[in-house]
């Protein structure tokens, strides 16, 4: 053996030219080895005959006009119904709520520096605006709706400008705007009585795809900061505390939903003064919260477990008193590495809104489902047979705002430089 | 503060009197009694699990000693929480692993503690930690992540973020032992500087060549008590404990 040693350095060469283009890559990566082969071949065919039968069918069988006769039901169920919200026109009171959630997506775009945002919003307007001009008769879908439907588009616009070029356009102001545009449209949609036009209209008629939305809004929102104080009292040092969250955490994940939301007017009632007004939505809001944040919280427990334990020791030898080294150091990496996990609870939530049906509230499913069941709207009888589209519509409403809860998590993964350390 | 003057006129900054550490069972400070002075460099040593980092770590309690008496600064260290974070707002340390925060970027990391505990403002805050970075020679990685810097940068940071609550004491605990061998240097020479403008400092560390260079004095540690001090000179030309001269034999 002969060892050769390089006087000078070592030439810098280009990288050889193995498997380039197409033929290179399907070779790679499609047919390596015979069983790859077989693989590959496989799945192809079933994506084809998959493809023939799906398109064939969505093209030429389906019949959507089921869609289109149900149409704004399914977005709010029998919030406008004559016996909803008697002598009085509502449908623009859960449309101007729209308009105020697109204000404030207009304002993520404004503040954002990222394209996530830009891009949600700009899809969402001209979606939005797009129904307006659905080719319904104008006696079904009257001009007031369809120009409030357009305003989505300016209402974006609005949004982005105040979140760029005004004090309003900081990360907190947004927040604090989107906890108060909440209660406004909570306020909207339940209206005051005594004020013509503006009457009060029962939640058992909020329906639809908003019934889901507000649930899992409210869900989301509150279940996070639960969900942490939860984590933080588990691992408390002090014994009650501990005791009262573990016993929390374990009775509401050891409990199915559906359960809990069937006690519910047993159970949540306990935890409020004795007249004090509660509703069903109000009751399942809450319950859906609790069980979610019993998730919720293992999640974060999950994070602070896996933190090195020499971050709060470098903290607490700067002499930040726990609390801040919780806040400052430990909390904000916890969350951040176990951000998959709680997109997925949220996801979650999101998807068991649809439970609320068992407690007789009409959400996009159940009231999807009772159409298919009654077979009946305005005493004609029809659609029998078309279940399929209708179910297929309905999941994928649900999968656009899951798939975009899981694009969103990803974009802010990679911002926050996830899974490096 | 009730500063103690020793009888040959220096102050008397860390006073340890019979300080006891058990974990569990195991029994792992075994009664330690020393006397640190204002601006002393005192290097720690000693075979692994002899407990000479339990001991530093109970100087800022991020260990708590179960007997014995800590004094710190004129505090004695008790249970009291308020005493703990006087102490620890005085004593800053450095850690083997670094310890920064990965989210922070170089200058959060430096500003968080003294804008959080010592309320500085924000510009003042980020003024001093400039200083400070320059001090320690990496000025031009104030605006980084931490995972982007190199381990000796990474803990020169360190060694800027303690010192950036301005304390009177520093505490290392093998602060170039998760070192490359060309950063341990780098590292070094900011200890030898900060030694030398008179910074109280306890250092745990196998780095002969520092120690006999900057310490004033070395401890031996071993089964959890001090074997044998003195001044590197002795230590090293004259070491009288058995143990002393085997341990250092097989390290040097």
């Amino acid at each position: 053996m002969s060892t050769n040693t390089n006087k000078g350095p070592a030439p810098i060469l280009p990288p050889p030219l193995l498997n380039r283009g197409m033929v290179g890559w399907a070779h790679d990566n499609l047919f390596s080895s015979w069983y790859n082969s077989l693989l590959t071949v496989a799945s192809g065919a079933l994506v084809i005959v998959t493809l023939w039968w799906g398109l064939g069918w969505i093209l030429l069988d389906a019949d959507w006009t089921v869609i289109s006769t149900l149409g704004g039901f399914l977005a709010i169920g029998e919030y406008n119904t004559e016996k909803a919200c008697a002598g009085q026109n509502c449908f623009w009171r859960p449309q101007v709520s729209l308009l105020l959630v697109m204000v404030l997506v207009g304002m993520a775009w404004g503040i954002a520096q990222g394209g996530t945002a830009r891009r949600i919003a700009v899809l969402a307007a001209i979606v939005l605006a797009a129904f307006a001009f659905l080719p319904y008769s104008f006696e079904r879908m009257g001009m007031d709706i369809r120009l409030l439907l357009a305003a989505n588009i300016p209402a974006v616009g609005i949004g982005w400008y105040l979140g760029k070029h005004t004090r309003m356009g900081s990360v907190r102001n947004v927040v604090f705007s989107g906890i108060a545009v909440f209660v406004i449209i909570l306020l909207l949609l339940r209206g005051l009585p005594g004020i013509p036009g503006f009457e009060p209209v029962s939640v058992i008629y909020w329906g639809g795809m908003m019934l889901n939305l507000l649930l899992a809004v409210a869900g989301i929102v509150l279940s996070l900061p639960i969900g942490i104080a939860l984590a933080l009292g588990r691992r408390s040092r002090l014994p009650v505390v501990k005791a009262l969250c573990v016993a929390f955490i374990e009775v509401f994940r050891g409990v199915p939903l559906i359960t809990l939301l069937f006690m519910s007017s047993v159970l949540v009632p306990l935890a409020f003064p004795e007249d004090f007004p509660l509703n069903r939505l109000f009751r399942a809001g809450i319950i859906i919260t609790l069980f979610s944040a019993a998730y919720m919280a293992e999640n974060v427990r999950g994070g602070l477990q896996a933190l090195h334990p020499g971050q709060a020791e470098a903290g607490r030898a700067l002499g930040l008193p726990s609390w801040q080294t919780m806040t400052f150091i430990s909390l904000p990496q916890a969350i951040r590495n176990v951000i998959p996990a709680i997109v997925g609870q949220f996801i979650s939530l999101f998807k068991d809104t649809t439970l609320v049906t068992i407690i007789g509230m009409l959400d996009i499913l159940e009231f999807g489902r009772s159409f298919i069941q009654s077979y009946v709207v305005d005493g004609k009888v029809v659609f029998l047979d078309d279940q399929e589209e209708l179910l297929i519509f309905i999941a994928l409403c649900f999968w656009v705002f899951t798939y975009g809860m899981s694009y969103v998590s990803r974009k802010v993964e990679k911002h926050l430089g996830v899974g490096e350390r | 503060m009730t500063t103690m003057e020793s009888k040959n006129g220096a102050e008397e900054i860390i006073i340890c009197k019979d300080v006891h550490k058990w974990y569990g069972e195991f029994h792992a400070l075994r009664g330690v009694t020393t006397t640190i002075n204002k601006g002393e460099v005192v290097v720690v040593f000693g075979p692994s699990g002899s407990g000479k980092s339990t001991f530093i770590r109970t100087i800022n309690r991020l260990e708590e000693h179960q007997k014995g008496q800590i004094i710190v600064d004129g505090i004695e260290m008790t249970n009291d929480v308020r005493n703990i974070d006087a102490i620890r707002r005085d004593v800053g340390m450095v850690f083997q692993s670094f310890n920064l925060f990965p989210h922070l970027s170089v200058m959060h990391n430096i500003t968080l503690a003294p804008t959080k505990v010592r309320k500085l403002p924000a510009s003042e805050a980020e003024k001093i930690a400039m200083e400070l970075l320059e001090r320690v020679g990496i000025p031009d990685q104030a605006y980084k992540y931490p995972k982007e810097l190199s381990g000796g940068q990474q803990q020169r940071v360190a060694i800027a973020r303690a010192l950036a609550m301005q304390p009177n004491i520093m505490l290392f605990d093998e602060p170039t032992s998760a070192l490359d061998p060309e950063m341990i240097k780098e590292v070094l020479d900011v200890m030898k500087e900060l030694a030398e403008s008179g910074m109280t400092m306890i250092v745990v560390s196998h780095e002969m060549g520092f120690a006999r260079e900057v310490a004033n004095r070395m401890m031996m540690f071993d089964e959890g008590v001090i074997v044998e001090e003195g001044t590197p000179h002795q230590i090293f030309e004259d070491p009288q404990s058995d143990r002393t001269k085997l341990f250092l034999s097989q390290i040097l």
